[in-house]
């Protein structure tokens, strides 16, 4: 569904060139959710933006559905960090979800189903005439996540959408995710930069290497797939596999591989 | 007294307080004056009603209201095109910024006489006086609030596909709504200052026109009448204009009400 191949991104700042990120290469199934998982400072932030078409890599390609991304795709969405910023605040709830839909010229009833079926799918469906200030963080991400699945895009984007909540409201925007994930069936890349959110949430987890990136590791994550907050987390395999994205991200900071990898 | 009802009395007192006092206070000091030029406020309320008739109202008033409001409505559409082409460009910004700063720092009554030398005398020059002064505050609001534009809504725009007119409806102008109310706002006081102004110089209509006819023929009462008149004018016109910002600028002060509420 979405391949990315030999992606590179060099910033030219004053004369200087800076590689932030050198080589990447990795494939998303269709259906698949998949986490990216890496450093701070790693690139993420670049990586993302060029596989969602705002910028332009230096080299490589990004393939969503057979067809190479120059601009943004019409069927790919994304979720940024900073949900305060990516409402808008002059629009209520349900004129912040349905504004794309009217841009793709879908029809009145059809946007009203969307609207209404991804509102409800977040837990807000009262909340249509609120304004985004007049919400909580958590609240307002969530309106951020209808806008993106009532788009009815084929990938959808995260860019670490939960790194600005609390822990609680965090917890239960993963969950979320998930359900969200089962119910519309979209292909999810899911940036992170935690890696207990990465091992619960992906199927894989693709852990990147400190700036100038490249893929460190590729895990499957092989817990099953009803996932909970209790029990997922306290399963010997979710400490396992922590524990393994843990040291390569150590191993990454340190730009070693480690050892049995 | 119903609650809401007193509060309503409590609110229009409040409003009143402060202009029955200045009124009292200056038909104390005046009371005793025999001076021809500081006439009582009774005077002046008396006069009010001679001067002002309908009839007078229709030729002097109504014509300087309208070129107000054309001068102010076109240099509003002026300025606010300009201002969203130069605001999107920073090569255009960086060019004709300068530049825009030296118009705005010329006095605007100062193009009267070089106005009337290609304008004329009539109504054309009038408006064009107006919008001359009073496009700059908003063209450089208006750059100033589409230059800051948050790149993160500016990402979920191209993301979502949203661009063209639907981009400068939905995004632009919204965003920068708060500077170009706070653009027009200033430029509807200079706009008034330069519809008197452009009529002290050369016309033999209108409000400016008229209070200098009165000063100059030492009816001094219909001259104050004049001026309150003008006060009123803009005291009305800057109600209407609070009414229309509270509504489109609805959304910022909740935000910004939000924000410190959260803070």
């Amino acid at each position: 569904m979405l391949d990315v191949t030999g992606l590179a991104k060099v910033y030219d700042a004053d004369g200087r060139k800076v590689e932030a990120v050198r080589d990447l290469t990795f494939t998303l199934a269709a259906g698949e959710l998949v986490c990216l998982v890496g450093p701070s400072g790693c690139g993420k932030t670049t990586l993302l933006k060029c596989i969602s078409g705002l910028m332009t890599p230096t080299a490589g390609t990004v393939t969503l559905a057979g067809r190479q991304v120059t601009g943004p795709p019409a069927d790919m969405a994304v979720v940024f960090q900073e949900y305060g910023r990516s409402l808008f605040p002059w629009m209520t709830v349900r004129q912040n979800v349905e504004l794309p839909l009217k841009e793709k010229k879908l029809p009145k009833a059809r946007r009203g189903e969307l609207v209404d079926e991804a509102l409800s799918a977040v837990g807000l469906a009262d909340a249509d005439g609120r304004y985004p200030w007049q919400l909580s963080g958590g609240m307002q991400q969530r309106v951020a996540i209808a806008r993106a699945i009532a788009y009815e895009p084929k990938v959808l984007l995260m860019d670490e959408p939960f790194a600005a909540v609390d822990a609680q409201t965090r917890a239960d925007l993963e969950d979320l995710i998930r359900t969200v994930w089962h119910k519309f069936g979209v292909t999810i890349l899911f940036v992170t930069h935690d890696i207990d959110e990465a091992v619960y949430l992906g199927q894989r987890v693709i852990v990147l290497s400190n700036s100038p990136t490249i893929v460190q590791d590729d895990l499957t994550v092989d817990l099953p797939d009803e996932r909970d907050q209790l029990t997922t987390r306290a399963d010997p395999r979710f400490t396992e596999l922590r524990a393994k994205v843990y040291a390569e991200i150590q191993a990454a900071k340190r730009g070693t591989v480690p050892v049995g990898s | 007294m119903s609650a809401p009802l007193s509060r309503l009395a409590l609110r229009v007192a409040q409003i009143l307080a402060l202009p029955v006092f200045l009124i009292v206070l200056w038909w104390y000091l005046s009371r005793a004056n025999t001076s021809l030029f500081v006439p009582t406020p009774g005077t002046i309320a008396g006069v009010f009603g001679e001067v002002w008739t309908p009839e007078r109202l229709r030729t002097d008033a109504l014509p300087s209201v309208l070129r107000l409001l054309a001068g102010f409505s076109l240099a509003g559409v002026l300025g606010i095109a300009l201002g969203v082409l130069i605001g999107s460009s920073p090569r255009l910004r960086a060019f004709s910024e300068p530049v825009l700063e030296f118009f705005r720092a010329i006095p605007p009554p100062v193009l009267v006489p070089v106005l009337i030398l290609f304008a004329g005398i009539d109504s054309t020059m009038k408006v064009a006086v107006i919008i001359s002064g009073c496009i700059w505050p908003i063209l450089l609001n208006t750059v100033e609030g589409v230059r800051a534009v948050d790149p993160v809504l500016a990402d979920t725009c191209r993301s979502y596909g949203i661009r063209g007119g639907t981009r400068l409806r939905t995004l632009v102008l919204r965003s920068a709504s708060p500077q170009i109310m706070a653009g027009l706002r200033q430029a509807l006081s200079i706009a008034i200052i330069l519809m008197v102004i452009s009529e002290m110089f050369a016309a033999s209509s209108g409000l400016g026109f008229t209070i200098v006819q009165f000063q100059r023929g030492f009816a001094i009462p219909e001259m104050w009448t004049g001026i309150v008149l003008l006060g009123l004018l803009g005291f009305g016109l800057a109600m209407v204009f609070g009414v229309v910002e509270r509504r489109v600028l609805s959304w910022y002060l909740g935000l910004r009400r939000a924000a410190r509420g959260s803070n």
